[in-house]
Formats: C-alpha cells, structure tokens, sequence
C-alpha cells in the first residue's frame, strides 16, 4: 500500500514537472512591455523640422519599446497656457508616462508636481521644468551648447569685438541655459563685449527687426549669435539682405535649410546642431525604464555638435541636418 | 477486490471509505488519469515542438520572402535608374554639340517624366559645370571634388557607380537625398571630343520609403548598406551615429546571401542578408524570434489550459466510470453479505455493467436453487419419517395373531363350530382391511369395517364379556381417513377398561359429521383412566400391548397427515368409562392419495 501511495506521488510529480517545463516561457527582454503603455509626449511647437525629428526618433522608440504615443504641442511656442492645459489634460486621461519639454521654466512647474501627484512619471526632455519631481532630464547640455557657439564666434571675431545675442524666450530653461553658457564663456574675453541681448519669442519677423534695430544702434558688432532656429534663420537673412555678410560673422543654432544655405553662402559661418532625434528616441527609451521601475539618470546628455563648412558633408552630420528625407 | 467480509475497522465516511487505495475506483481512477495525461502530455510535448518548429520555419520564410521582395523591387528600381543613365548618356553622344537647346529640351523632358530623377548635371574632369538640367544657380562651398560620386568617377572612370544617399548641395534650391549615379564619358563641344562626368541624381526617398515600409514583427526593420558597410538607410542611423545603438554591422558584411541568428546584445535576432545585385548594396533585415514566433506563446498558454481542461475532464471520467464499475460490485458485496448473515429469500437485483448483471443473475439463481434444496431436503426428512411410520402401522402384530389362533384351537377342542367359522373368516377380513392393497387412506366404512372384525374376534376370545355398537351417519361412511386408527383405541378400551371388569362391557363406535369434521366417538363403561396414564398413552409410555400400534403412534400419524388441528381427544373418569374422540378433516373418497414418493 505505501509503496503505491509513493508510486503515485513519483507520477504525480513528474507530470507536474513536465507541465511546467513545456509551459515555461522565455524570459522577457526588461526594456520591452510586455502590455503597451501610453505615453504622452507635450513639446513646445506643433510645428518646424526640430519638432517633427524629435517626433521622429519617438516613434521609432515608441514602435521598439510598445508603447502608443501620442504626441502634442501647442501651435505657438510662447502659449504657455494651453501646454499647461494639455499637460492637465494627459493627467485627466490617465497616461502612463509624460514626456514634457517644457516652454516655461516656471510656469510649468505646478502642472508638473500635480503629475508627479497621480503617480504619473514625468521625463523632461529639451528644456527643464523646475520641478524636482521630475523623473530625469533628456535633452542637449545648453549651457555648454552656449559655450560652443561662443567660442567658435571669438575664433573668428577675435578678443577683441563686440557681439550681438538674439534669443528666443526669455524663461525658457534652454534659452536661459545657452545664453548663460554663451555669457560665460565670453566673460573670460576682457576685450569681447556683449552689446545687445534681444529676444524674438521664436518669431521670424521679430528676429529680423530686432536684428536691424541691432545693427542700426550698434552697427560696430562684427559677431552675433542667434539661439535657436527661428532667431538663427531672421538674423541670418537679416544680415544678408542688409549686406553684411562675411563682416558679422554669424554663429546659429539648429539646421533648418534655410540656415544651412546660408552657411553655404558664407552668412553664417557655423552652427550648433542638437540630436532632436535622439532627444525623441532616448526621452521614450528612459520613460519605459522608469514605467519598469528601473532606475534612470538624472541626465542624459545628447551632444551638440557645431558644424561648418568642413564638416557638413560627412554622413553622419548630414543625417543629423537633415533629418528628413523628401 | 474487497468482495471479502470487511475487517474489523471503524466504518469510514462514504466518500473515504469508497476511496479506499485498493478498490477498484481508485485504481481505476489513478491508472486512467495517468495514462490519459501522460499520452496528452506527450502528444503535447510533440505537437508542441512540431508546431513551433513550423511556425519557427514559417515565420522565417516569412521574413526571408519579405526581404527578397524588398530586394527585388531595389534591383528594380536600380535596374531602372541605370537604364536613365544610359538613355541620358545616348542623348548626349548623339547630339553633335552639347550647348544645344534641342538637347536641354530632350533632358528636361525625360527629368519632367521621371518623377524620381532630380537633376543632371555635366562637369569637367577638374569639377567646373558644363551643363545642368534644370537649369539651376550653383552653389558656393559646394566641395563637389571631395563628393563620392566625383571621386569614384575619377578612380573608376568605365564603371558606373552609385553613390551611398547624401545631401545634394550643387545646386540653389532644397537641400535634397540623393543617390548620385557617376560616370566619365565623352562629349562633343562645338565639334571637339571632351571627356566629362556624367552626374545623374535620383531622389533616395523611393528607397528609403521602400526600406521603411518593411516590418519585420512589431520591432523589426530592414536597412542597407553600402558594400563598404556605410549605411544606406537604417531607421536609427543618428542612434547608431551617436553611439547610441550598436547593430553588428560589421558581421553582415561577411554575408552576400543568408540567414543567421545575432546576438550582439543578448537578445537574439534572426538577420537576413540580400545583395542588391548591380550596386552590391545589401539589404539586412533584422527580426525578433520572440516576438514573430508568437505562436510558441499562444500555444504554450493552449496546451496549459489543454492539459488542465484534460485533465479534469479525465478524472471526473475517471471517476464517474470507475463509480459505475465499482458500485454495483458493491452493492453485490453487500446482498452478498446479507445473504451470509442467513438471509435467503430476498433475491438481488443488481443493474449495472452486463457482466455484473450476469453474476447476480447467476447469483439469484444459486440461491434459488440452495432454497430448493433446502425445501428438499425438509421434506425427504418428512418423507423418511412417514415412511418409518407407514411401515410400523403396516406391521402384523405376531401376538394379535397368537392370541386369536390360540382361541381358535380352543374352540375347535371344545367343538364350536361356528364360533370357530367367524373367528377365521373375521380375521382373515380384519388382515386383509389391515393389508388393503398397501393403501394408508381408505374410506370410513372400511375401517369401520375393520374395527368390526377386530371386535368379533376379541368379543370370542372374551367369552362375550363384551358387547359392542358401530353407529355411523350414513354421509360419513364415504368419508377418507387413515388406517388402523380405531383398532388400536378400541384395543386400549378392551385392555385397561373392559378386560378387568367384573360386568359386562359395552364399546360404542359413533361416527358423525360435525362442523366440517369428521367425529369419531370410541366410548367404553370400563373402569377408566386417571390423568397421568391418559398423558402416558398419549406420549407412547404405555403400549397397549395388543397390535403392536399404540394410542401415541394414531395421534402422531393423524397430526403428520392432516396437521396439528386434528388428533385424539381423551375424556375419562374413574369406574365411568373412557371416551376417545377422534377428529379428522372431512375429506370425500375420490380415490387417488397424494404420493409421497417412497418406493
């Protein structure tokens, strides 16, 4: 009788096994959802190349990881309110995750803390929001993006000149950051001054007029930086329907085709490309870590890189300016 | 089996003690779970591994199908683009001079049908432009002389060469991809034969459309590169610039066609290399095993859920059976049982199985047949005893006959003649109504008759001591009745009531129906009995001494033959008399008497 209770009990447990073996899956990859999340991503513009390369590089993340995208932004860059409104709106619809590249430092700090609030994570990318909520900051280190735009702007200005700025927002984190960085670096140059920190509110039209209101009260700058890209494109067609080519050296920031003609043409002379792309990608990539619970950075960095004549053409750079393939 | 008694333990509940290891439901139950679960589980495991390792298969084909289809429309439409460079070629071979509007018009008319065809454009060897369609401003800082295409034109000059997709910056306008198609040829200016580049640019989105429309699962993508193992197309191409992504490159260039499993980081991926023909690009695509074979999943989760449904369907099966086998064996055990504890007449009836059925029919039978042989053997018994008593009744009672033909002889010496005449002819009546054909019924009147012979004989031999009196109803003479039933009562009277009496005796015999009995009266006036030889009669202590047949031995036959209501009655007192009543069923002469089946 025991002897086949313990026959039994043998049977019972190799079927148990053989049960579990051919019933054991493989084991998941950590960084793939195993049920797709949503993740809401606010950016500053519905609109221009960045934006939509930024758009690009989460998308190609959002398809790797699982996760269903939705992508928003307000029409103007300087519509601080309704990104607010969206940035409510994602908390009201539950998203798992909330990608924000924040057009105001300030301003968008309790909407921010009210996310952190429904346990929802919050990654910024591009620009900072001041919320010590947030969960990570993916974005181009602006600061020293400044610094690399001045640098390259005394090279060819020399120690001693006087220099325009044309910013974008002032409050912007990123704004805030490049100028910082651009001013700190020039400080160290006695004979270099700035004159003029103008700031278009990302508006073609401002930038122009502000550049010839520039010129007009200082027309002995022989440098001028401009901060972002639609201040790089009115200050650079500014200077070259006003004539000044070549005598205002220009030192912009992103690549719109615009901008890139004018580096051909010899107006401007180098510009600060970010990786909208990999901001995109990379800002997707660490939401899924931190929807995984995996722990993150507090920073990642995706490179500026200034590019001029010499290096425009090498592959890698040419993927970068142009994103698009039309 | 548990036909055998049960032993001596508490009694279990139902359900536990039905579930005892050794009955039949149990083993029933475990051996055909078992075996039901082992053979679905190896069925399983080897559907399980058939149809993974299809779907492996398939899902690989799959892939390998897609990759050539891209594969094929590439060599298409590569095919296609070198058949515009060389119609772009002819046109300027054949025109005599190359400034000619006629062939600017024949160019912009080809660039105009070919929606892919960007620009064309004739340079020198040193790099100056000679003639572009559309008639386009060239750029500053154009650096076409470090450009691929101007490069390998110069280092291959007969071949014509593809560029890997990059920015077309030659001309004022969009910034454009382009693939450069480049080649030195020859061309007529104003009757002189010059060589120059030939530049044709097609537009790379076609390309990249193609590439980016390929899915290879959910996570798959397809990309190419250059046979230099530069990158063509790769939806991550900045992540693989910045160092971001690592995708093996360098492995596929091994590769000109095949499959095989990467791991570069762990995960393996199934990659499958194309050679776009005339360009020797290659076309990689780049799939998942875990996500394409979904499959392995699905069925995994199936034959989980398989296995468990199976598996309770078989044991309540199993159960349900082993119970419809089992449960009437068991209530067979407990008829069984019933039937040892001395309980023969309740027959079983068991339903069930067939089998089952058969051993309680062949059961009942059984017990039928031990409740006949039961029955048989009482009434052999009975039988036996009948026969024992038959035979004392019909023995002849050798002291009867002395005493008779002792008389007889005195007779004959004192010379009564007719004294001695009916002595013999009553006794030779009496034997032969003793004999009667070895019948034990015979009717009233018979014994009656006998009784009569038998007094005439004592009657002589008593000197007349006696005298006598036979009554009988005339509807009571038809009457059956045992044999040799008076004789011994009226023997008895003779010896203990008349044979000591100093008068004369009287012996009545009266014979008469009365409440559906047949009544016999044996009345004498001797000198009566007293209680304790009437119960000494009755119990065979005293024998009457004459025929041999006593009182007890006529009541004991009459109860055997017609039951315990019948039998002898005795009254009697002391220098009265004794009067013997015998009461027999009434039973009419109608010849046959049950057989009792002795020889």
């Amino acid at each position: 009788m025991t002897r086949t209770v313990a026959g039994l009990r043998v049977c019972l447990m190799i079927m148990l096994m053989i049960v579990l073996v051919s019933c054991g899956g493989a084991e998941p990859n950590l960084h793939v959802l195993e049920k797709p999340k949503n993740v809401d991503m606010i950016v500053k513009m519905d609109h221009g190349d960045f934006w939509k390369t930024v758009k690009m590089g989460a998308e190609v993340a959002a398809k790797e990881y699982n996760v269903n995208l939705t992508f928003k932004a307000p029409q103007n860059e300087s519509d601080i309110d309704e990104q607010i409104r969206l940035v409510d709106e994602s908390i009201r619809n539950n998203a798992d995750a909330i990608i924000l590249s924040a057009s105001d430092y300030m301003k968008l700090a309790q909407v921010t803390d009210r996310a952190a609030y429904y346990k929802i994570p919050v990654i910024s990318m591009d620009s900072e929001v001041a919320s010590a909520r947030v969960k990570m900051f993916v974005g181009t280190n602006n600061y020293e993006a400044g610094q690399k735009a001045a640098k390259r702007l005394i090279e060819l200005t020399g120690p001693d000149s006087r220099i325009g700025v044309m910013n974008f927002v002032k409050g912007a984190k990123n704004a805030d950051e490049r100028e910082e960085g651009f001013m700190d670096y020039v400080a160290r140059f006695p004979g270099v001054q700035v004159v003029d920190i103008e700031y278009c509110e990302s508006d073609e039209q401002i930038a122009r007029q502000l550049t010839r209101k520039m010129m007009s009260e200082h027309p002995d700058i022989t440098g001028i930086v401009a901060l972002n890209e639609v201040a790089s494109i009115g200050t650079g067609e500014e200077i070259q329907k006003l004539g000044l080519g070549e005598k205002v050296k220009i030192i912009t920031f992103d690549s719109p085709a615009k901008v890139m003609e004018l580096l051909q043409e010899g107006i401007v002379q180098a510009t600060v490309v970010q990786n909208p792309f990999n901001n995109g990608y990379l800002a997707v990539r660490y939401a899924v870590q931190v929807m995984e619970g995996i722990e993150v950075d507090e920073r990642w960095d995706t490179k500026s890189t200034l590019i001029d004549l010499d290096n425009m053409l090498q592959p890698q750079n040419q993927k970068l300016l142009f994103p698009f393939v039309k | 089996m548990n036909i055998e008694p049960k032993r001596n333990m508490p009694k279990l509940p139902r359900v536990i003690e039905s579930f005892k290891l050794r009955s039949i439901q149990t083993i029933i139950t475990f051996s055909f779970t078992l075996m039901t679960v082992l053979v679905v589980i190896a069925v399983s495991i080897m559907l399980y591994n058939k149809f993974t390792k299809t779907a492996e298969e398939n899902a690989y084909l799959n892939i390998q199908q897609i990759i050539e289809q891209v594969n094929y429309h590439l060599e298409l439409y590569v095919k296609g683009m070198q058949d515009i460079y060389e119609v772009v070629e002819q046109q300027i071979n054949d025109t005599p001079d190359i400034s000619s509007p006629v062939l600017r018009e024949q160019l912009t008319t080809l660039l105009h049908t070919r929606e892919d065809l960007v620009s064309v454009g004739l340079f020198t060897p040193e790099g100056k432009l000679v003639v572009d369609i559309p008639a386009l401003e060239m750029r500053k800082n154009t650096m076409l002389e470090e450009q691929s295409w101007f490069e390998s034109a110069h280092a291959r000059p007969q071949k014509l060469s593809f560029s890997p997709p990059h920015i077309q910056n030659l001309y004022k306008g969009q910034y454009k991809w382009v693939v450069s198609l480049s080649r030195m040829i020859k061309y007529k200016d104003q009757g002189t034969i010059k060589e120059g580049i030939l530049l044709v640019d097609v537009n790379f989105r076609t390309i990249d459309e193609l590439s980016r429309k390929v899915s290879l699962g959910k996570r798959g993508y397809a990309y190419i590169i250059d046979d230099l193992g530069n990158i063509v197309y790769h939806p991550q191409q900045q992540l693989i610039y910045a160092g971001l992504k690592y995708d093996n490159i360098e492995a596929t260039l091994e590769y000109a066609y095949g499959s095989y499993i990467d791991k570069p980081t762990g995960e393996p991926r199934y990659i499958t290399i194309r050679t776009v023909e005339p360009i020797n690009w290659k076309i990689v695509g780049v799939a998942y095993p875990d996500e394409i074979v979904t499959t392995k999943k699905d069925l995994n989760q199936f034959i989980f859920w398989f296995l468990v449904v199976v598996c309770a369907a078989v044991v309540v099966l199993a159960m349900f059976v082993s119970a419809k086998i089992s449960q009437p064996l068991r209530r067979l055990e407990k008829s069984v049982q019933s039937v040892g504890q001395g309980d023969f007449s309740t027959p079983i009836h068991v339903s069930g199985a067939h089998e089952v059925v058969q051993l309680s029919k062949r059961f009942n039978f059984m017990l039928h047949r031990i409740r006949q042989l039961m029955d048989q053997i009482i009434h052999e018994q009975e039988a036996k005893r009948k026969s024992e008593l038959d035979v004392l009744q019909s023995q002849i009672n050798p002291h009867f006959l002395y005493n008779t033909l002792n008389s007889v002889v005195r007779l004959a010496e004192k010379g009564k003649k007719e004294e001695i005449v009916a002595t013999i002819t009553s006794l030779s009546k009496f034997f032969r109504i003793s004999l009667s054909k070895g019948k034990n019924i015979i009717t009233l009147e018979e014994e009656l008759e006998h009784v009569r012979h038998y007094l005439i004989i004592q009657k002589i031999r008593f000197k007349n001591k006696f005298n006598y009196a036979i009554e009988c109803e005339q509807e009571a003479l038809s009457c059956m009745t045992l044999k040799l039933i008076l004789q011994p009562i009226v023997e008895n009277a003779i010896h203990h009531g008349i044979e000591k009496m100093s008068d004369e005796g009287f012996i009545r015999i009266a014979a008469c129906i009365k409440e559906e009995r047949l009544v016999i009266q044996v009345s004498d006036n001797g000198l009566g009995m007293s209680r304790q030889v009437m119960e000494q009669l009755l119990s065979g202590g005293i024998r009457s001494g004459g025929s041999g047949v006593g009182v007890k031995n006529v009541n004991e036959r009459i109860r055997l033959y017609y039951g315990k209501a019948y039998g002898l009655r005795f009254e009697s007192e002391l220098e009265e008399g004794t009067t013997v009543t015998i009461m027999l069923p009434v039973e009419k002469n109608d010849d046959e008497q049950p057989d009792w089946g002795m020889s």
